[in-house]
């Protein structure tokens, strides 16, 4: 029996996953240290290497319709082995559910309140999310489409008050990126706004159309990807070679923004919109721990655990790095490498053992 | 300390009383075991004893013990 009985149709699914890539939209710097200025080619590449892999998830997701990954993995590979599995997808739900808190966290801390307590914005944005996820699958995906509009039209702002500060030499020379930088930043960038959207494995099974799912999930996943390229191409072109040494060069970028000395100190809209975008991310993100968690130890709802679950994610955040420099050094290899089996391989060795094995037997059956 | 006992406290009271009253066992074993977690995690943070990271042992694991690891952008 599947933890979520609401159902979201596949236009809410397409501007979901939008605005899910858009949330990591701040962790495009991760990459700017490898590949610098030609970061945009990385975006480029990533985007093409993501495609293959999410379409991996929704082919799973249609053989299994109405189905979520865990009830998945149960029937590919047994009760004991599909639950080992699915502890691996609950761990990636966790730890990314308080990476992008911390994100948060950090934002709120170095840019806007420097002397608050840090654990006091890791709980309150943590909260949050649990209000929005205790209100069910259906509210989020309503307001995905109004979060995916507002945060286009501001990045779209951002970049024509920026357009006459803009050189366009800074992206020369191009191609002078040693190829393991090219390879590691599109690790980076596959593994984190991409690929992260596995967690939608736990809300493909409540799609009132499942087959549908392949053309809007791919089109959300190249719509996201085209804002993050508008920031990377952005970053570059208005800080050039120093957007290395920012903490956060779209802060920066945009503190540049001087119309007639009125339109000054843009940088707040960064903050309000990261805001919301990392708002929506961390929300599905909680809501495919809170529903997996639900699901494993087959409660009837995932509300009952939900508040527990945020509180350990709290502490969990709080702790997790020591620092934004630990946070970076450390996600540009273990924090890629750990997922490394489950975001590429996993989905897909489970879709090809099911293919092998001719599951699921009860669809087969009522077609004959 | 005072704010962790008094947020535990209140979650406790909303939570616990629904769980008990429609006979859910399976959700009120799943809501306390998570609850204890929680709270015992919350009361070390509060009294500043460190809590070790997850990360840390998957760094060791991956980057030292595996050896993989991008070479230093330069």
């Amino acid at each position: 029996m599947n933890v979520e009985r609401g159902k979201i149709n596949v236009t809410q699914l397409f501007f979901c996953v939008t605005g899910f890539v858009e949330g990591s939209v701040l962790l495009v710097n991760f990459a700017v240290d490898m590949t610098k200025s030609q970061t945009w080619m990385a975006v480029l590449a990533s985007i093409a290497v993501a495609i293959p892999v999410i379409y991996s998830y929704v082919a799973l997701a249609t053989r299994f319709p109405g189905l979520n990954v865990i009830q998945i993995n149960d029937i590919v590979y047994g009760p004991i082995l599909g639950k080992l599995i699915s502890l691996y997808y609950i761990f990636f739900f966790a730890l990314t559910f308080s990476f992008n808190n911390r994100d948060i966290g950090e934002l709120y801390k170095t840019f806007i309140m420097p002397d608050a307590p840090m654990i006091f914005f890791l709980a309150a944005f943590a909260v949050t999310c649990a209000y929005a996820v205790h209100k069910g699958l259906e509210p989020l995906a309503r307001v995905s489409h109004i979060i995916v509009a507002i945060s286009f039209t501001v990045m779209l702002l951002i970049f024509l008050l920026l357009i006459d500060i803009m050189d366009f030499s800074n992206f020369l020379p191009l191609f002078d990126v040693p190829l393991i930088s090219l390879i590691h930043s599109v690790h980076v960038i596959t593994a984190i706004p991409f690929c992260e959207s596995i967690a939608f494995l736990m809300i493909f099974g409540s799609l009132d159309k499942t087959e549908k799912a392949a053309k809007y999930v791919i089109w959300g996943l190249i719509s996201g990807g085209f804002i993050l390229l508008n920031v990377a191409v952005r970053n570059t072109a208005v800080l050039g070679n120093t957007e290395t040494i920012w903490t956060s060069p779209s802060f920066e970028s945009t503190r540049l923004i001087d119309i007639g000395t009125v339109l000054t100190r843009m940088d707040l809209l960064i903050g309000v919109i990261q805001t919301i975008l990392i708002f929506f991310k961390a929300s599905l993100l909680l809501y495919a721990l809170a529903t997996s968690v639900a699901q494993i130890l087959g409660l009837k709802s995932y509300l009952p655990i939900l508040l527990p679950l945020t509180a350990i994610e709290v502490i969990l955040s709080a702790t997790v790095y020591q620092s934004p420099v630990d946070h970076a050094m450390t996600t540009q290899n273990a924090g890629i490498f750990y997922s490394t089996p489950l975001l590429y391989f996993t989905p897909a060795i489970t879709l090809l053992i099911a293919v092998i094995r001719k599951l699921p037997k009860s669809k087969r059956r009522k077609r004959s | 300390m005072i704010y962790v006992l008094t947020i535990y406290t209140l979650v406790a009271i909303i939570n616990l009383p629904p769980l008990i009253k429609n006979g859910q066992k399976r959700e009120l074993f799943a809501f306390i075991a998570f609850f204890i977690v929680a709270f015992v995690l919350s009361l070390l943070y509060a009294m500043d004893i460190e809590i070790p990271s997850p990360m840390e042992g998957l760094k060791y694991l991956i980057e030292d013990f595996m050896g993989l690891k991008y070479p230093e952008p330069k």
